[in-house]
């Protein structure tokens, strides 16, 4: 019998607020143990919460970004579990009324990952075991997160790690988060269960908690859909349980112990006060969002069109898009720039981090600069490439690196004075060539490039030089 | 008839009559006499007093105005958080624990040179209504040692009731600043939640608590409670005082004020104490007020309304104290949960572990809709009939405890009997609105009755003038023989 | 009435432990004030849903840093610290 995998995500994704959410304190990702940490989210007798108002944006901001419907009222409630990462033991996170609802990510298989809940709440510190003594820090404790949690929807690992992509990407575009998932400001819980294909009863499903790599959850996921289905095919029953992925064997294993019924006793925290969304401020927040990934990429393919790959790689950071766009502006062919950024800038930049940032040493004005003298007729393509390649290497300007006299291709006579010299200085390549070897007129083309300084137009030269060998 | 002490005591520092640290050292040495019998404090910080008064002295000598609670000696209950002198919640689980922080209405206080004589004693975490679970052993009654001080706010009315200390902070979450001050024969005021901050007091029901002043009359809690209300950024809910300062109105006449009194507050009262509150009514029939008379049906369910939501607070409130971070830790344990649950077996009482299984189970899956959710839904029911009760009239007036302080050790074994004497006080905290108690007269044993005047949110001036005109014209107020006799 | 079963299980949420000794005068207590507080389901309400006391709305803080504390203090009243951090330390070890 064929399974079908059904799957629904939890994703936490960590603000990228200046404060935590209830205090003062930076959110500032590392740091000392305890540096970044005051009464209030260390949870000291007597403190009270008081909540960012950037949170509520940054949540509002995310849920339009994903089709959410945003509440009117919401209200802040207390997640009541004793953990020693969590001061108060208790979280305070939304139960019964999210600040968004009802909004959907679509994929590119046309397919909607629909979105139940968008919810803010505060994250918790970090314990570390050590010779089996248990530290803890406080660090991360009250840095907000929202909680992103969908409908049951997905039908394969493929989808679910499109999602993830898209939602990063998303998230990052919208500027609420760095969705770094090395560093958890990203981590996902999966909920999994199979069934045979063609039914439609769910399944008995498992979570997997705390992913934080697309490629972990695609194995745990890959994983988990084969151990549930040989313990149906071999007659035994899945259990409701919470799972922990091991990324080094590669299997998932049950987390909690049995002494922890999960009671979460949720209520209104008495310490917090109605949240009022009113829809000016709705408004407000939509009007201030920048083109979404997605409508970008799609615009890049029809009003300035590139290769969907081309617009995928140019549309994956926003600051990438921007650069994209800032060279672009007035070019004669938007494709020009692409491929710059493409085949050589991308090249300077390897990190994450680096690519969210785009700090490339060639800058979006110099790099259009370029491109115009190309445009212009002044340079050949070859010049152009090795220009750029010079550019970044010294930050310098394009017309600082290409003299007057380099400007403008060579002549009909330099061309074919070249040429002549490459025939000559070459007798191989020439009875290779003659004897059906083609790929022997190449070395005198290069000949021609390395003399002419890259002036020399490389198809011209070889049309020349075959002429002149027949 | 009780003057302000406060005023008088400014003027006195003013004129040079008696210097702060005089005074101040008065006390600590009223402190270090009485306190034994009292058992009020359980911190005392004379060291800090003396230099605020010195600092104060100072002040005077180089001719400098000082305000009206400068150099006043005070005492804080200890779950008011003060910075570097432990705040204990009178809990083992909090024995050693210093705070780092100042609640707000310390830093508040202190910014204005109040000086502090010390911490007093309350029931554990604020939860009781004798003083009597408190790990230090209950505060005693001024008025006779052998009875209890009430409760939580106990140490606070027994000190300011024994005169070891001019005026003192308590908090309220079901009468626990007006009962103690009935029982103590003084004046305790619950504000209006929202009308001081919470932020430093140690939490017991965060949606009840509310700081406020106990004194030995009227106008100096009208003056404390001038100086501690106030917007707060650091709390949420604390929206702060509505309108002039309530020293301003104090002695406004009432004639026409209208009086609402509720028949309900009077059922199961004792005798003594109800007719010590009916001649009350009779002094304000006499200063011209309009006595209204009404029903308040849903008063019945107050009760377990006030239990049910207070535990369900608590229960999560005191969910922190697992020994990592502060207080008191489990020595031998198997594992880090082993080493919370011993830490909270052993730290916390009696009465607060059983108020924290209690609201546990009313919030569980299965029982949440049945006891908490039916509670917050009666919770504005209650509200709706105070305020339709406010449009016919200005104040209720209704007895602070049906009964008068219990002898020591009395505490009644039955949970449910104990509860019931918080009957007259836990609808006001329910509601939200202030309640101020008034000495009214003395029982046969001599132990003092207290009444309380309650006003709609953010009404304080008119209680308070309401309870300075009947401290005027027949107010009940005598000074307990102990401590500084002034 | 509070079964000994749901006292335990309360307990556990709680994180207390409950004396074998204890158990039936605390189920005890337990059933008596719950017999008591279901006296509110007597109560015709108008099933109004309470919200906060005085209706506040949108108390809300600007984004702004303020420096944290020494960490010194933060772990002041820690029973065990190491390395920065609060400790519970394995001592069975």
């Amino acid at each position: 019998m064929k399974y079908e995998l059904v799957a629904g995500f939890e994703t936490h994704v960590e603000l990228a607020t200046n404060t935590k959410i209830f205090c003062s304190c930076t959110t500032q990702f590392g740091g000392e143990p305890n540096t970044h940490c005051c009464p209030i989210c260390i949870g000291l007798p007597g403190t009270l919460p008081k909540l960012n108002k950037r949170v509520v944006e940054y949540a509002i901001r995310a849920g339009l970004a994903t089709n959410c419907e945003i509440a009117e009222i919401s209200k802040m409630d207390r997640k009541n579990y004793c953990y020693p990462d969590l001061p108060k033991a208790y979280q305070i996170s939304q139960y019964d009324k999210p600040l968004c609802e009802h909004g959907y990510i679509q994929l590119s298989n046309g397919r909607r990952i629909r979105i139940l809940r968008i919810h803010i709440e505060e994250d918790a510190g970090k314990l570390v075991h050590r010779r089996g003594d248990t530290l803890v820090d406080y660090n991360r404790g009250g840095v907000p997160l929202i909680e992103i949690v969908t409908e049951p929807d997905f039908r394969s690992v493929d989808e679910a790690k499109e999602y993830v992509e898209r939602l990063q990407l998303i998230m990052r575009y919208i500027g609420v988060s760095d969705c770094r998932m090395q560093e958890g400001s990203m981590r996902c819980d999966v909920n999994i269960s199979v069934r045979p294909e063609g039914s439609d009863k769910l399944g008995t499903r498992t979570e997997i908690k705390n992913m934080n790599s697309i490629a972990f959850i695609a194995k745990a996921m890959e994983y988990e859909y084969s151990r549930q289905v040989d313990l149906i095919e071999s007659g035994e029953k899945v259990i409701q349980e919470t799972l922990r992925y091991d990324d080094v064997t590669n299997t998932t294993s049950s987390m909690r112990g049995k002494e922890d019924a999960n009671d979460y006793r949720y209520f209104r925290d008495p310490d917090l006060v109605t949240i009022n969304v009113p829809r000016s401020m709705v408004e407000e927040i939509r009007e201030g969002l920048p083109e979404l990934p997605e409508q970008k990429k799609q615009r890049y393919i029809d009003e300035l069109g590139l290769p969907e790959t081309d617009a995928a790689l140019l549309t994956k950071y926003r600051a990438v898009a921007e650069y994209y766009e800032a060279a672009s502006e007035g070019t004669k062919n938007p494709k020009t720039a692409a491929n710059f950024i493409i085949g050589q800038i991308f090249r300077t930049v390897e990190t994450e981090a680096e690519k969210e940032s785009f700090n490339v040493a060639v800058s979006a004005e110099n790099l259009k600069e370029l491109i115009s003298l190309l445009d212009e007729g002044k340079i050949r393509m070859n010049l152009a490439k090795s220009t750029l390649d010079k550019m970044l290497e010294t930050g310098k300007r394009a017309t600082e690196l290409i003299d007057e006299s380099d400007m403008g291709g060579l002549d009909e006579d330099a061309l074919e004075g070249l040429c002549r010299q490459a025939i000559d200085a070459n007798p191989k390549a020439v009875s290779d060539y003659l004897a059906g070897k083609e790929k022997a007129v190449k070395a005198m083309v290069g000949f021609v490039m390395k003399n002419s300084r890259g002036k020399a137009d490389a198809a011209a030269a070889e049309k020349k030089i075959i002429e002149m060998i027949k | 008839m009780s003057d302000g002490k406060i005023a008088a005591l400014h003027r006195a520092l003013v004129s040079k009559e008696i210097s702060c640290a005089e005074l101040t050292e008065k006390y600590i040495e009223a402190i270090g006499q009485d306190n034994e019998k009292l058992n009020a404090y359980v911190t005392v910080t004379a060291e800090t007093a003396m230099e605020t008064a010195k600092a104060v002295d100072e002040k005077i000598a180089a001719g400098k105005e000082i305000g009206m609670l400068e150099g006043i000696p005070m005492t804080l209950k200890d779950n008011i958080s003060t910075k570097g002198i432990r705040t204990t919640c009178c809990s083992k689980i909090l024995e050693d624990y210093v705070p780092i922080y100042n609640a707000t209405v310390w830093d508040t206080l202190r910014a204005q040179n109040a000086v502090l004589l010390g911490k007093t004693n309350m029931d554990e975490f604020a939860m009781g209504s004798s003083c009597e679970n408190s790990c230090f052993g209950g505060a005693k009654n001024p008025h006779n040692t052998d009875h209890v001080a009430g409760g939580s706010s106990g140490g606070v009315a027994s000190a300011v009731g024994g005169n070891i200390a001019v005026y003192g902070l308590g908090s309220d979450t079901g009468g626990s600043i007006r009962q103690p001050a009935s029982f103590c024969g003084i004046v305790g005021l619950k504000p209006t939640y929202g009308a001081v901050s919470r932020f430093g007091l140690i939490a017991y029901a965060s949606s009840l608590d509310q700081i406020g002043p106990i004194t030995t009359s009227v106008e100096d809690t009208a003056i404390v409670f001038d100086a501690i209300s106030g917007h707060d950024t650091m709390d949420s809910t604390c929206s702060g005082r509505r309108g002039a300062p309530v020293c301003d109105s104090l002695k406004n006449d009432i004639r026409g004020m209208r009086i609402g009194i509720a028949k309900e507050y009077f059922e199961g009262v004792r005798d003594d104490v109800r007719a010590a509150v009916e001649e009350a009514i009779e002094v304000y029939r006499s200063l011209g007020a309009e006595i209204v008379e009404f029903s308040l049906p849903s008063l019945k369910y107050a009760l377990p309304v006030y239990y049910i939501i207070a535990c369900a607070e608590a229960s999560s409130n005191l969910g922190r104290y697992d020994g990592i971070r502060y207080g008191y830790k489990a020595e031998s344990y198997t594992d880090v949960n082993d080493m919370i649950k011993k830490t909270r077996s052993t730290g916390f009482g009696e009465e607060v572990k059983r108020r924290i299984l209690l609201g546990t189970y009313v919030l569980s899956s299965g029982y949440y809709d049945a006891y908490y959710k039916k509670a917050q839904n009666l919770r504005g029911t209650i509200v709706k009939a105070f305020r339709n009760a406010f449009e016919s009239c200005d104040v209720i007036l209704a007895p602070t405890v049906p009964m008068t302080a219990f002898k020591n050790g009395h505490a009644v074994s039955d949970p449910v009997e104990t509860y019931l004497t918080d009957i007259c006080t836990v609808p006001v905290n329910i509601c939200g609105l202030p309640g101020v108690s008034v000495p009214c007269g003395f029982d046969a044993q001599g132990l003092p009755i207290g009444m309380q005047l309650i006003g709609n949110s953010f009404a304080e001036s008119k209680i308070l003038n309401a309870a300075w005109q009947y401290e005027q014209a027949g107010g009940k107020f005598k000074a307990a023989d102990f401590g500084v006799k002034l | 009435m509070v079964t000994k079963e749901e006292v335990m299980k309360i307990a556990i949420l709680s994180k207390l432990f409950v004396a074998e000794d204890e158990i039936d005068r605390l189920t005890k207590d337990m059933s008596e004030i719950i017999s008591f507080a279901d006296t509110i389901n007597n109560a015709a309400d108008e099933g109004e849903d309470f919200d906060n006391i005085n209706n506040l709305s949108n108390v809300l803080r600007e984004d702004e840093v303020v420096p944290s504390l020494d960490r010194e203090l933060i772990l002041a009243n820690a029973k065990d610290s190491d390395d920065g951090c609060f400790m519970v330390k394995n001592i069975m070890k």
